[in-house]
Parts: C-alpha cells; sequence; structure tokens
C-alpha cells in the first residue's frame, strides 16, 4: 500500500525551541534507554543540535559517552507530553488532507494514501500539499512517499532537502544497507557472511534465512522484499477489542492516566492467551458531550505492555489538555490490528508451509543453538548430510552447510552401484591419508600405525575399482585389513596405499 | 547405509546401558580403530527421536552413513567441525544450550575446569553427552558411566575372501555407583535390522 511518512528527525529539540522557547544551540536531548535494546547505559541520546553532533555525537550514544565527548553540551530530559501536545497540532493539520493518520512516536507519522492520491490528482500534488501545509506550521520535516511503511519511512530519511517519491520501491529497498534493518545482530551476522544490502539479503531463500535466523531473519527478508507486514496469523476476532464505560465521567489527568494503564493492560493480558501481539491500536474516547475522538498508534515491533500503556497515555493526556474530551472522558476503546503471532513461533512454522508437519517443538532452541555455533565457527563448519549414491565412503555422503535447502542427489542413493565397497560404514572416513602397507606376494602383511607397525592378521579384498578412464581416472583396489588395533578401508592406487576408511 | 545405499535400522545399544538418561555424560575412553565411535554415535540414535542431536569432530573424519547405519534420523543430525581446542568448549557449550545429545570428540588440550563446567551444563539442559576423548582418559568424577575399550576382534573376512560382518568389542565399565565390570559388545553386520548386543564376561 502507498504510504506516506511525515518524519521530524530532530522534534524533541523542535518542541524545546517553539513550545518552550529554548535556545538549542549546543544542547541534546536524552530519554531512558528503550527496553528492548539492552545493555549499555540506562539513558541514550534522542536528539543532537548540530554543534553537538560535530562533536561526534550520534543517535542512540549514551549520555556518558557523549557527555565525555561534548563536556560543553547541555543535557535536556525528553518531554513525551509535550512532544504529543505539539505533535498533535501537526496531526491534525495532515488529516485536513489524509483522513487516516498513524502515529509511530511524536515527530514520525504514516499515513495511507490510496484514497487521498486520487481525491487530490496524483502523488506530486499531494506532496507538494503535504509540504506546504507543514512548513507553515512546523518546518523541518522530512516527507517520503512508498510502498509500505518501512520503505516510507527509509524514503523520508532519505528526503533531507525535498520530499521523496519512490516508485520502484524494491529497486529502492535493494539499495538500502542491511544497517536499515536496526537489528544489531543480524546485522553483524548478514555483513559477516557477505550480505551488506537489502537487495542482496532479498535474493537469498526464504526458507534458509527463516532456518538460519528464526523469526527475526524471516522479518528481515520480508523488509528486504518489500513485504511490509507480516501476515496476519488469523481473522482477527472483534472481541479482543476491550472497552470501559465510565459513569462519572474522569476529569482529571491522574484518573485518565489510570484509565490508560488499566485498560492497556487488559488488552496485553488478553492477547497475550492468545499468543499475540499488535502492531497497531486505534484508541477511541468518548466525551460526556457524546463527541467521540480516534487515532491510531502504530509500532515497526509488536506492542508490549509498557509501550503500549505510553501511547494511550500519551494520546488521552493530549486531548485531555486540549480539551479534546470535554465534560470528561466516559467510554475508552483499545482496538488492536496488524496482529503477529510473536511468541507463538508462527514465522518458523510457515517455512514447512503452513502445514504442522515436521513441527519440533525443541526445534527453536535448537536452531538458536547452531545458528551460535555457525557464528562461532563459520558457516562451513556446521553440516548436515544426506545419503547418496558412490562406490567409496566419502562419495556415499552428499553435505550441505546447516540451515541450507537439501539439494537432490547427484548420485541416487537407492540406485544399484555396482562394484560399491559393501558394508558396514567405517565410521571414521580420512581423506586419504597415506599408509604404509608391507605386502608379500600380493597379500598384506604389516601396516605401519604412527611409529609401529601392526601385523595384518586378516584381510579381504582386492575388490576392483574401475576409474572413469575416459577422465583420466586410475583404477584402484580395495581392502578390508584387520589388525589387532582395528579394521581398516585402504585403497591402492598405483603402487601406493591410502587409508580411506576406519571401522572404529 | 549399507552397500546399497539402504539405511539400516537402529541398534538396541540404549537399553543396555543403564546411565543414559537426561543429563548424564558418557565418557568413551580407548585408542583409536578399538570401536568406539560407532557405538557412540549408536547413543544418539534414541535423542534423535525426539530432537536434534549433534556430533562434533575434530579430525574431520566423522562419518554421518556410521550414525544412520546405527539408527541415527539422517534429518536431525548435524555434525560440527571443530579442530580449534580454545573454542571447542564454547562450540560444545553453544550446541549443549539447544539439542537432545552432543557426541564430542575432545581434542587434547581442554583443560578439566572447561569438561567439568560442560558436565554440568549439561546436567542443566538435561541433554544427553557422549565425550569421546582423542587422547588419554577424562578426568575422574565428570561420567556418570564410563566405557573403556580394551581390544576389538572381527569376524569375515579370511585371506582374501569375504567382508567384515561382525565385531566384538571388549569394553570395562564402570561409572558413578557401577562397579568395574568387564563387558563384550557384539555388532553383527551382514543383518537387517542391525543387532548389537552386550554380553557379560562373567
Amino acid at each position: 500500500m502507498r504510504t506516506l511518512c511525515v518524519w521530524y528527525p530532530d522534534w524533541p529539540l523542535q518542541v524545546f525551541e517553539t513550545a518552550k522557547d529554548l535556545d538549542c544551540q549546543g544542547c541534546l536531548v536524552v530519554e531512558p534507554r528503550p527496553a528492548q535494546r539492552r545493555g549499555g547505559e540506562a539513558q541514550v541520546v534522542r536528539a543532537a543540535d548540530l554543534s553537538a553532533q560535530e562533536a561526534g555525537i550520534r543517535i542512540g550514544m549514551g549520555r556518558r559517552e557523549a557527555e565525555a565527548l561534548c563536556p560543553t553540551a547541555r543535557v535536556l530530559q525528553r518531554d513525551l507530553g509535550a512532544e504529543s501536545r505539539q505533535f498533535e497540532l501537526v496531526i491534525e493539520s495532515l488529516e485536513n488532507l489524509i483522513p487516516h493518520v498513524e502515529i509511530v512516536e511524536p515527530g514520525l507519522a504514516l499515513l495511507p494514501v490510496g484514497g487521498a492520491v486520487r481525491y487530490h490528482g496524483g502523488e506530486e500534488d499531494l506532496v507538494r500539499k503535504v509540504a506546504k501545509e507543514l512548513a507553515d506550521l512546523a518546518p523541518g520535516a522530512r516527507i517520503g512517499l512508498a510502498d509500505g511503511p518501512f520503505a516510507a519511512r527509509w524514503a523520508a530519511i532519505d528526503a533531507v532537502d525535498e520530499p521523496r517519491i519512490i516508485d520502484d520501491t524494491p529497486r529502492f529497498l535493494a539499495s538500502l544497507d542491511v544497517a536499515t534493518l536496526e537489528h544489531q545482530e543480524l546485522i553483524d551476522t548478514f555483513r559477516w557472511l557477505g550480505v551488506t544490502t537489502l537487495g542482496s539479503l532479498a535474493g537469498l531463500p526464504r526458507e534458509a534465512i527463516a532456518s538460519r535466523f528464526g523469526a527475526e531473519g524471516l522479518a528481515a527478508h520480508r523488509l528486504a522484499s518489500g513485504e511490509d507486514r507480516p501476515p496476519h496469523p488469523r481473522p482477527i476476532s472483534p472481541l479482543l477489542a476491550v472497552e470501559a464505560h465510565y459513569d462519572d465521567p474522569l476529569e482529571t489527568l491522574d484518573q485518565v492516566a489510570f484509565a490508560a494503564r488499566a485498560l492497556s493492560t487488559r488488552l496485553m493480558n488478553g492477547l497475550r492467551r492468545e499468543g499475540i501481539a499488535p502492531h497497531r491500536v486505534e484508541i477511541q474516547a468518548e466525551a460526556s458531550n457524546g463527541t467521540t475522538r480516534t487515532r491510531v498508534w502504530r509500532a515497526s515491533d509488536p506492542f508490549i505492555e509498557s509501550s503500549l500503556i505510553e501511547r494511550v497515555w500519551w494520546q488521552l493526556r493530549v486531548w485531555v489538555e486540549q480539551g479534546g474530551v470535554s465534560g470528561g472522558l466516559v467510554r475508552l476503546r483499545l482496538d488492536p490490528a496488524d496482529l503477529s503471532g510473536d511468541g507463538r513461533q508462527l514465522a518458523l512454522l510457515e517455512t514447512v508451509r503452513g502445514s504442522w508437519e515436521g513441527y519440533d517443538p525443541g526445534r527453536p532452541e535448537a536452531e538458536r543453538a547452531l545458528a551460535r555455533a555457525q557464528t562461532i565457527l563459520g558457516p562451513d563448519a556446521v553440516l548436515q548430510a544426506a545419503p547418496q549414491g558412490g562406490r567409496l565412503p566419502g562419495e556415499q555422503v552428499l553435505w550441505r552447510r546447516w540451515g541450507e535447502e537439501a539439494t537432490g542427489a547427484e548420485r541416487d542413493a537407492d540406485s544399484p552401484w555396482p562394484g560399491s565397497t559393501p558394508g558396514p560404514s567405517p565410521a571414521l572416513v580420512p581423506d586419504s591419508l597415506q599408509l604404509e602397507v608391507e605386502w608379500d606376494a600380493g597379500m598384506p602383511t604389516r601396516v605401519r600405525l604412527g611409529s609401529r607397525w601392526e601385523p595384518v592378521l586378516n584381510w579381504s579384498g582386492p575388490w576392483r575399482l574401475s576409474g572413469r578412464w575416459w577422465k583420466g581416472e586410475q583404477a584402484a583396489d580395495r581392502y578390508q585389513l584387520v589388525t589387532s588395533a582395528g579394521a581398516f578401508l585402504v585403497v591402492v592406487r598405483d603402487t601406493r596405499a591410502y587409508l580411506v576408511g576406519i571401522y572404529d | 547405509m549399507g552397500p546399497q545405499g539402504a539405511v539400516q535400522q537402529p541398534t538396541r545399544t540404549e537399553p543396555v546401558l543403564p546411565a543414559l538418561s537426561p543429563g548424564q555424560v558418557v565418557g568413551l575412553e580407548g585408542p583409536t580403530g578399538l570401536g568406539l565411535t560407532r557405538l557412540g554415535l549408536s547413543l544418539l540414535a534414541a535423542p534423535s527421536r525426539v530432537g536434534m542431536v549433534v556430533a562434533l569432530d575434530v579430525r574431520g573424519w566423522l562419518s554421518p552413513a556410521s550414525a544412520w547405519e546405527v539408527g541415527v534420523i539422517p534429518d536431525r543430525l548435524v555434525l560440527i567441525r571443530c579442530d580449534d581446542r580454545k573454542l571447542w568448549p564454547q562450540v560444545a557449550a553453544a550446541v549443549l544450550e539447544g539439542v537432545a545429545a552432543v557426541y564430542a570428540e575432545v581434542p587434547s588440550g581442554v583443560g578439566e575446569q572447561q569438561l567439568r563446567r560442560l558436565a554440568a551444563l549439561n546436567r542443566a539442559r538435561r541433554a544427553a553427552l557422549m565425550l569421546r576423548p582423542l587422547r588419554g582418559d577424562l578426568p575422574s568424577g565428570i561420567a556418570h558411566l564410563r566405557l573403556r575399550s580394551t581390544g576389538v576382534s572381527w569376524e569375515g573376512v579370511d585371506g582374501g575372501h569375504g567382508r567384515l560382518t561382525r565385531r566384538r568389542i571388549s569394553l570395562e565399565i564402570s561409572g558413578k555407583s557401577i562397579p568395574l565390570q568387564e563387558m563384550e559388545f557384539e555388532d553383527a553386520f551382514q543383518l537387517t535390522p542391525h543387532v548389537s548386543r552386550f554380553t557379560s564376561h562373567a
């Protein structure tokens, strides 16, 4: 779906400048570290003035590190309430042009524009009108238009000087760096594997990515392929929405805050029982005079309880402070949408094409453990194998990296292989180690194992192995040699003996 | 996989090993060639029926075909090649976090403390861990069951004729609350299903 993104990169600073009339020269705004980003300092930089950025301060950096880089910087605590109130003015202005607005956070909004484009006579006209509207009200917006929220957001980030309209979204996405996925572990692993752009990621088989990186990898692959939203795991039941009626209208901020928390917790408890979480929540509030206000909030990661409480509270606070619920709040409703199956490993089940066949309850844990081993040793060290036809033990195994799709065997294991080495298979198959064997009248008598000679107690062979002469392969003879130190499979080629199997 | 590529049926190794319950460690000690690799891989057969199993291969020689012959489900077996003794404890610990059983060759140079930590992790994870030191024995107190191979004899070949059909491994079995006893482990390869059995020397 064509989506317009409006993004204010320095919204926290802009609010301090406009609403609080502060001179933000050399300022940086900090906020508590988001719950999903573990480790590091408790507070991180959310916005920084140009002069602070020139001193090396970056968004997401820890507060102490930033202060060390720029000791003269003035540190401001982010004021989400003020930001929400200010952004509400922007949203209302946007609603004059595009009726459906989804807020991601103060300073970032997404607007599905299918109908509005037709109404305003084309994408360029619509974007121009939006830019003009915002330039008068709150300058500094970056505007991007593309297929889906992810691409639209990166188009907006890219729209430094003027609005950016992306016609060919897959091509635009293909050119983006994997860092745009904003998942550091995945980014590091992809880079290590040589996957540096979303285009190269999208080119990899989805099932292999799901198998190797789990649900997060699958989500990244979808984004890279231009499929922004995960498929809905099941129809959304209207029963999942929660609603509360208040006989005595809620008029004070404290009362509204309590209601926001209680209803958000009720919604998330209900969803948790179903093993799902929403990407989008519609907040509906009814005032005692009968007016109803509605706003949609969206998150790129599914909402968790704390993030939902926060957003419901921001929204209600804005409405209450602006007098949008005159006479008090009498009804509050939260309607979840875009439900994700996080917590049910649904994404992994998709890899078996929607069926439950092959589902192993311990599989995700094993996937993680093997992925970890692959990270430590590299992809070539973690292997799976399938039987295939061949005459020597080493030929009878078709190797593949763990996580890669099994390909058909080059040589059919079920076909007859006349001349194949008789069973059992040696448990150890060295890669043709040269072996010293003593012979007496064509019969093996001794083999050298390390520094000692072991007498051959018994033996079988030779079994002739005819090489493909047209490919220059030589014929060879195979022997099973039994010593007191074990039994060995030996190939003799051109008077030299090679150890190709140990029956350990 | 048999001579014509057919995967043979599972061995009956597991019921005769009393200590093979989740969280316990089996030590397989003895020189290469005396039959412990196939025996160790056969202990992965039962866990492979409930989850993924791993064979940690230090020399790069382990053959999955041999594991399939003793009943390990091919799709559930992952071979990990690690010849770096510094990385080996990390890798072994990582896989123990998620799989049902691990058969691990132990390179020389892995410290006793690292093995004890691994055994403790195995207890916590309730996986099955088979440790096969490539040189020397395991430090005492790590394995709940120790199988030491002292010799192997083969049947089926005779002066250039026949093929390997049967082997007998002489084993010393001991462990926590298990007194030392000598046993013989017999593998018959010409039979389908492939049959293994323990026989007491007494």
